[in-house]
């Protein structure tokens, strides 16, 4: 009984060695947050990749795809069966994008052109959610060039000046000469434009200035499948822009529709009007298990065309990027566990002084009958005590500071005069996080097993003390 | 009839570097049930050293203490712990209160040892009861809230009896409880000891360099050069 309440009046009365768990307390509160904050980000940059790509996707080694696509897809959904949700082919190529800005001024770029049918490629991911047109409005799927597009282009806008104006027959004449400007104007293909690509952002707070305006004219240039290499090119009209969020994505995709693609890369098979794809984005069930799925996937492709085709899962599509996060975030986690063991010190370097100071009290425990293990059992139970205080009010508070961190960056970027969160760089209104309970409950028990090893050695030593020699201590 | 407390030949010797310094050579002391024995003897005699071997806070190099005629310093460490818990009640010099305790917590120590966590919860009326009660026979029922910090010496003196006591130990050993008091609070504290001995017939052995206090002892032996002596007839 004696263990309990000289624990507890220990730690009521050393302010010194509260002192010490200070540091755990932060400890534990700058990795409830950091990793809080890290899971939240890496949850939503996991949530957009997933978006942008289809759970697995069967890809050609070559660019040039294949034709038999159709006969793909019918295998695929033969292996995988009920799993298999929906499928879209879809053609990938490197190429250059660019931007005429009237008179000289241009801007060139190099993209991934993504060859869709929009709508097939909505129901693999989340593609309808990335598309807006140029007053941030989400838009349909679909890559088709409207009256309402071609309205924007600059002789649609001319005419559209004109409509108010009374009827004369020179006003028609206009009329007409804008329709066939209009026309000229805006190619009868359209285009998804990455963000990115298309706006310029100005920053402080500014609006992002359109490069490429919707119902402007955009020209790709590609390689084209020939025995020598040779690049095609095509223009196309913008229809809306592709905004998911990942700059990587959005700095680089864009979506013409397929057909036009296979016939402007020269991808169509005279014998049979076919034209070829080089991916095809299978969206499967909820709660299948992917790599399971993506190894069948691979065993029935090997069957149809050996090393022809290979069967990636999004994960791995994005691999390197997924395992450089979880190395951050490891990383991070072993360091910041370290500040965690440097308090560890401070609590042996403490409790080491306490028990000299306690050399006396010690004795007279021991002359009135404590056991070894009862006056060891005081200083370890000291020592958890600080612990479950120090990791119990730094838990508190991380968990308090990741619950109002936005509030805490407007605070921190009015006293600055500085942002301190751009939300320009990662397109969130807000810092993301996510508390992980298996994540908070080992940071605890990390802090606890710390704190009570820290005084294993001090405790030890206030064990093993000679009653008499303590009782003669001065 | 066998000594209540007895140590037959007990040596001890302490290592200072290199040189073994003998303390005690041949110590033989015996004391009967309900007996007040005043050890005397100047400073460095080795008088508190017998102390320590008799109540089995220290083991001695040779010799043996027995309890009732039943040898006692070689037994295990937990039995040790429990005799000094049960068996015998230690007065210090320097009083030795726990200061974060108040005073009827620390008069409760020797049973918060005793008692584990649930047995304490079971009994701890009973045992706060016992703790007030000895505060009021020391007569410092009206301090029983107070920590050490705000007491006077006699004071804590006197709480250190509670607490030797408060066990009820069948031996008391008290190394120069007036060493540190002036006069007159001394004798207070002598009082009190020699009326519980007579109470509770408690056997209790008195370390002392003071004559005065010495020849109130019913007995009063001499610790010199390592061994005892029978020194002078007790006055009272």
């Amino acid at each position: 009984m004696y263990k309990y309440l000289l624990c507890w009046r220990y730690l009521r009365t050393r302010y010194i060695a509260l002192a010490s768990i200070v540091s755990v307390m932060l400890g534990v509160a700058t990795m409830i947050v950091v990793n809080s904050v890290m899971a939240g980000f890496a949850g939503k940059m996991r949530d957009r990749l997933h978006g942008v790509l289809a759970d697995l996707i069967v890809e050609s080694r070559s660019y040039e795809g294949f034709w038999n696509y159709e006969e793909v897809m019918a295998r695929v959904k033969e292996v995988g069966g009920d799993d298999v949700v929906a499928m879209a082919p879809t053609m990938e190529t490197p190429g250059m994008l660019r931007i005429n800005r009237g008179g000289q001024a241009a801007e060139s770029r190099l993209v991934q052109i993504i060859g869709v049918r929009p709508e097939d490629r909505a129901k693999v991911g989340d593609f309808a959610e990335y598309l807006f047109d140029q007053e941030g409005n989400r838009i349909p799927p679909s890559l088709e060039v409207t009256d309402a597009i071609r309205a924007r282009s600059p002789a649609g806008r001319e005419l559209k000046e004109l409509e108010s104006q009374p009827p004369d027959p020179f006003l028609e004449s206009t009329r007409e000469w804008l329709e066939t400007r209009r026309e000229e104007q805006v190619p009868i293909h359209g285009a998804f434009l990455g963000y990115a690509l298309a706006t310029y952002h100005p920053g402080d707070g500014r609006d992002d200035i359109f490069l490429a305006e919707m119902g402007s004219k955009i020209a790709l240039a590609f390689p084209m499948q020939a025995k020598i290499p040779q690049t095609g090119a095509d223009d196309f009209a913008v229809v809306g822009y592709f905004k998911s969020g990942m700059s990587e994505y959005d700095s680089t995709h864009v979506y013409v529709p397929l057909e036009e693609l296979q016939r402007a890369r020269n991808l169509i098979r005279p014998s049979d009007g076919k034209g070829s794809v080089n991916q095809v984005q299978i969206k499967v069930r909820e709660g299948v298990d992917l790599d399971k799925l993506a190894d069948k996937l691979q065993l029935a492709m090997e069957k149809l065309s050996p090393m022809f085709f290979h069967v990636w899962t999004w994960e791995e599509k994005q691999g390197p990027l997924l395992a450089a996060v979880a190395i951050e975030q490891s990383i991070l986690n072993i360091l910041l566990f370290l500040i965690i063991a440097v308090a560890g010190f401070g609590i042996l370097a403490i409790f080491s002084m306490i028990v000299v100071e306690k050399t006396r009290d010690i004795g007279i425990m021991k002359a009135l009958g404590a056991t070894t293990g009862g006056v060891r059992n005081i200083f370890l139970g000291y020592g958890l005590l600080l612990g479950i205080v120090g990791s119990g009010v730094g838990m508190v508070g991380g968990l308090l500071f990741v619950r109002y961190i936005n509030e805490i960056e407007k605070g921190l970027s009015l006293l600055l005069h500085h942002k301190v969160f751009d939300d320009s760089i990662y397109y969130f209104d807000q810092i993301p996080t996510l508390v992980e309970t298996h994540t908070v409950v080992a940071i605890v028990i990390g802090a606890l097993v710390i704190a009570v090893g820290a005084s294993v050695w001090p405790a030890r030593r206030a064990a093993k003390m000679h009653p008499v020699r303590a009782l003669r201590f001065e | 009839m066998t000594s209540h407390i007895a140590a037959v030949g007990l040596r001890k010797s302490y290592r200072k570097g290199k040189i073994e310094v003998p303390v005690l050579q041949g110590v033989e002391i015996a004391a009967e049930r309900g007996e007040l024995v005043a050890v005397v003897g100047a400073s460095g005699s080795g008088k508190s050293t017998m102390l320590h071997l008799l109540g089995l806070l220290d083991q001695p190099d040779a010799g043996e203490v027995t309890l009732d005629g039943r040898r006692i310093d070689d037994r295990p460490d937990r039995e040790r712990d429990r005799m000094r818990n049960r068996t015998f009640g230690f007065i210090f010099q320097f009083y030795h209160l726990l200061p974060e305790l108040s005073a009827v917590e620390n008069v409760m120590m020797p049973h918060l040892i005793r008692e584990g966590l649930f047995s304490y919860m079971r009994k701890r009326k009973t045992i706060r009861r016992d703790a007030h009660e000895m505060l009021e026979r020391v007569g410092l029922g009206h301090r029983a809230t107070h920590q050490p910090s705000e007491m006077s010496g006699g004071e804590i003196q006197r709480a250190a009896i509670a607490r030797a006591l408060v066990g009820r130990p069948e031996v008391l050993l008290a190394d120069e409880p007036t060493g540190n008091l002036d006069a007159a609070t001394g004798q207070g504290v002598l009082d009190l000891l020699r009326d519980l001995n007579r109470e509770r017939s408690l056997t209790t052995i008195l370390v002392t360099h003071d004559q005065q206090i010495a020849h109130q002892a019913d007995r009063v032996v001499r610790l010199a050069e390592g061994r005892i002596e029978e020194w002078a007839p007790a006055l009272v």
